[in-house]
């Protein structure tokens, strides 16, 4: 047995003992409230654990483990529904990037820095990162919010928009526009910021699917120290790239974190279609055997890569059409499920759970298809950075952000 | 289970890449579909050559005992190419049927021939529109076969058939010599594939297999088969998409380059998706030969590999406006194969079906 097969084992056996009390199961019917402290709690226990912070190095409070262990316990957690989703973007990317960029040019912010990073892994607090805009979402270098030099410090004033968690959040990592008489992308600064700040408004966005995990974060007149600096002055979209660039290989899901397609047949199997089992409809058939062969393709890039990763090679850039091809088809197979019920697919649980009720799955596929990059997005990147296609016509470049058309 | 491919298997990759760029002449392609009848004689010479019809041969047959993951190495070189003749996928699927027959006789008689390329297999399956009938018309009694096989890949030169026939109303897998057999050349739109109608009338053959074990065996062959086609047609597409790449970025128009708008980049990217979904099923099926979800795995490449190569081949044509549709640009050429192989092998109907059965226990 690997190394890597033990360390599964071994976690499999400890997140069993965890799930009675904190696995989906045991939460249902809960309030996002109640849910965030449970999870604070499994965060906690998480962490005494040695599951927390598993490939992060030992001298911050990390366990110095590989990028393997983590993805290899990811993967498990995933299938417990355990409450870590208000941490996912915190020890995603805001802290990631605060270790790496935060320390102050002679580390004198240590210190500091690792009581953050230890709280963050204990669940104690919570980062969010705010990037988009009103302004700019896919667009993210033509972001508004600015920040002025006031001092020795800096005086920030501006909105945010589509901040995850930021309702619960102790600090965020920020990108605002320090000089708008340079070309958009030179103009910007990374900060981190602290949310309980005078001036700091957040307010939560009800989304389509009726839950509010995204908020508007409005900025009056925020008083930024120098020593929040994470960037050089008009450094700043190089550290956001950083941000966004931080783990690739992250733990995917084939289903596009909605239903898997054993749901979909174990649906189908109790159905009728023209008065014969739906099973036997072509249509249905066909449904299931082209998402089957997809899905299992985007497990075998996955498998792949993990291979290359414990070979110690780079994993190929295919890995990036994850998102992309999974979500969409999720957001068809739930159509076609709601369908196959008739008139009993009109019901609607909004507290439902997206990866085993196809209604939620339905109305909250979208969101997967804009979040953490559009499909529109993700395409140009693909074109661009993978196949060298010319960037698209863009109108502003090489002009100065405040020359550019609003 | 998927794998990495090792330092041998990548060889064989580079080399059959490189000995096909060499060798395979669009012109000479182009010839071909115009003549009823004429496979590409100079590919032929190049796989026996290159020890390609004796990849997965056991060694004690005269073969080389690789596996399917080499063997789909190499039709993945041929795919790009459009090179070929039928005979690497469907000699492949005779001499597996031989293998597993246990009938040492027959396996002394003709693998040794099939792995020096003294003589050609091929696979003779479906009647009619379906690629594996439940009940086949040609009847073997006797030692004898009789009935009608329509459009056999290879089937006008090949030298021995495994053919789908049944036997006291089960079906059976027979192997019949084609020496006697009355063969009429196919006219078809990729005419290399030397498809032909062949007639049996008390044709001598043996009994390889009957009852369930035929379906079984019938099913592990197809699926092996098709593991090699899903190769090729992944070549094919990868091929296309590259062709599509190299002419968005050269091509001009409204003063850019056309790849630079989006209905032109996004097509492109979304071929690049096709290609690597189906490349990762491959993959993964070929490495699963001989475990018990290698059906599954097979279906999954076939579904992937076939919708990638149509995708890819209507939208490089459709990328190229006018150019595409040339005859001297060839692009049809991969037009042509990419039909060919979509239905050669057993439509997509029938693929999906089979996965459905094998996914949910239940028959279509």
């Amino acid at each position: 047995m690997s190394d890597l097969d033990a360390y599964r084992d071994q976690a499999r056996a400890w997140l069993d003992t965890m799930a009675p009390k904190y696995g989906r199961d045991a939460r249902r019917g809960m309030s996002e409230v109640d849910s965030l402290a449970m999870g604070r709690e499994f965060q906690a226990l998480k962490y005494e654990a040695g599951y927390a912070g598993i490939n992060w190095p030992k001298e911050i409070g990390g366990q110095g483990l590989t990028h393997l262990h983590k993805i290899t316990y990811d993967g498990l957690e995933m299938n417990y529904g355990m409450p870590t989703v208000f941490f996912g973007i915190s020890l995603g990317m805001p802290v990631p990037i605060l270790m790496r960029f935060g320390m102050g040019e002679n580390k004198e912010h240590f210190p500091w820095v690792k009581e953050r990073v230890i709280k963050a892994l204990r669940g104690e607090e919570i980062w969010c990162q705010l990037f988009s805009e009103p302004a700019g979402g896919s667009d993210l270098a033509g972001l508004r919010t600015k920040a002025e030099p006031d001092g020795n410090g800096w005086r920030m004033t501006g909105q945010k928009i589509w901040t995850s968690w930021a309702q619960y959040c102790d600090y965020g990592v920020i990108v605002v526009r320090t000089d708008p008489n340079v070309e958009k992308h030179k103009g910007l600064t990374y900060f981190w910021v602290d949310m309980k700040a005078k001036g700091v408004d957040v307010r939560p966005i009800k989304l389509a699917g009726g839950d509010s995990h995204v908020n508007e974060v409005f900025f009056d007149d925020v008083r930024l120290e120098d020593s929040q600096r994470m960037s050089p002055v008009g450094g700043g979209f190089g550290v956001a790239l950083a941000t966004l660039m931080i783990e690739r290989y992250i733990a995917t899901d084939s289903g596009g974190f909605g239903p898997h397609l054993d749901v979909f047949t174990d649906l189908v199997k109790g159905l009728d279609l023209n008065g014969q089992p739906a099973l036997k409809d072509a249509r249905v058939r066909q449904q299931i055997a082209r998402n089957h062969a997809m899905r299992a393709g985007l497990d075998s890039i996955t498998s792949r890569a993990f291979q290359m990763l414990q070979a110690g090679m780079e994993p190929g850039p295919e890995g990036s059409l994850q998102k992309l091809v999974a979500v969409r088809s999720r957001q068809k197979l739930s159509e076609l499920a709601m369908d196959l019920q008739g008139n009993l697919g009109l019901h609607f649980d909004p507290h439902a759970y997206v990866k085993e009720d196809w209604g939620a799955s339905w109305l909250n596929a979208p969101t997967g298809r804009i979040a953490g990059g559009s499909d529109e997005v993700l395409l140009n990147t693909i074109a661009e950075r993978i196949l060298g296609l010319p960037q698209d016509h863009r109108p502003d470049k090489g002009v100065a952000f405040n020359q550019i058309p609003a | 289970m998927s794998i990495l491919y090792d330092e041998g298997q990548q060889a064989i990759a580079t080399e059959s890449r490189r000995v096909l760029d060499a060798r395979v002449s669009k012109d000479r392609l182009l010839k071909l579909l115009e003549q009823v009848g004429d496979y590409d004689q100079g590919f032929w010479d190049t796989a026996v050559e290159q020890g390609w019809t004796a990849l997965a041969i056991p060694e004690e047959h005269g073969g080389l005992g690789l596996s399917l993951v080499e063997l789909g190495l190499v039709a993945l070189a041929s795919g790009a190419a459009t090179a070929g003749a039928p005979f690497l996928t469907f000699g492949y699927g005779a001499a597996q049927a031989l293998v597993a027959s246990g009938n040492t006789e027959l396996q002394t008689a003709w693998l040794p021939k099939l792995a020096s390329g003294e003589a050609i297999g091929t696979v003779a399956f479906g009647e009619g529109t379906c690629p594996l009938p439940p009940v086949p018309a040609t009847v073997y009694a006797g030692g004898k076969l009789s009935g009608a096989k329509e459009a056999v890949p290879g089937g006008l030169k090949a030298d021995l058939a495994i053919v789908w026939a049944s036997h006291g109303g089960q079906p059976a897998l027979v192997l019949a010599e084609l020496a006697g057999a009355a063969r009429a050349p196919v006219d078809s739109y990729d005419n290399s594939r030397v498809y032909a109608d062949i007639a049996f009338a008390d044709a001598p053959a043996t009994l390889l297999a009957e009852g369930a074990a035929a379906r079984t065996l019938a099913l592990d062959l197809l699926a092996r088969m098709a593991v090699v086609t899903a190769h090729e047609q992944v070549g094919g597409a990868e091929e296309l998409l590259k062709i599509a790449r190299e002419y968005a970025v050269t091509r001009k128009a409204f003063g850019q380059p056309i790849g630079a708008f989006q209905s032109i980049k996004h097509r492109i990217a979304e071929m690049y998706g096709l290609v690597e979904v189906a490349r990762a099923n491959c993959i993964h099926a070929a490495a699963s030969e001989g475990k018990p979800n290698f059906l599954i795995a097979a279906a999954d490449a076939r579904i992937s590999a076939t919708d990638g190569y149509d995708t890819a081949s209507r939208d490089c044509v459709q990328i190229h406006g006018g150019i595409g549709v040339t005859w001297e640009l060839g692009l049809h050429l991969h037009m042509r194969r990419a039909r060919s192989l979509a239905v050669e092998l057993g439509n997509l109907y029938f693929w999906e079906d089979l996965l459905v059965e094998q996914l949910t226990g239940e028959a279509a």
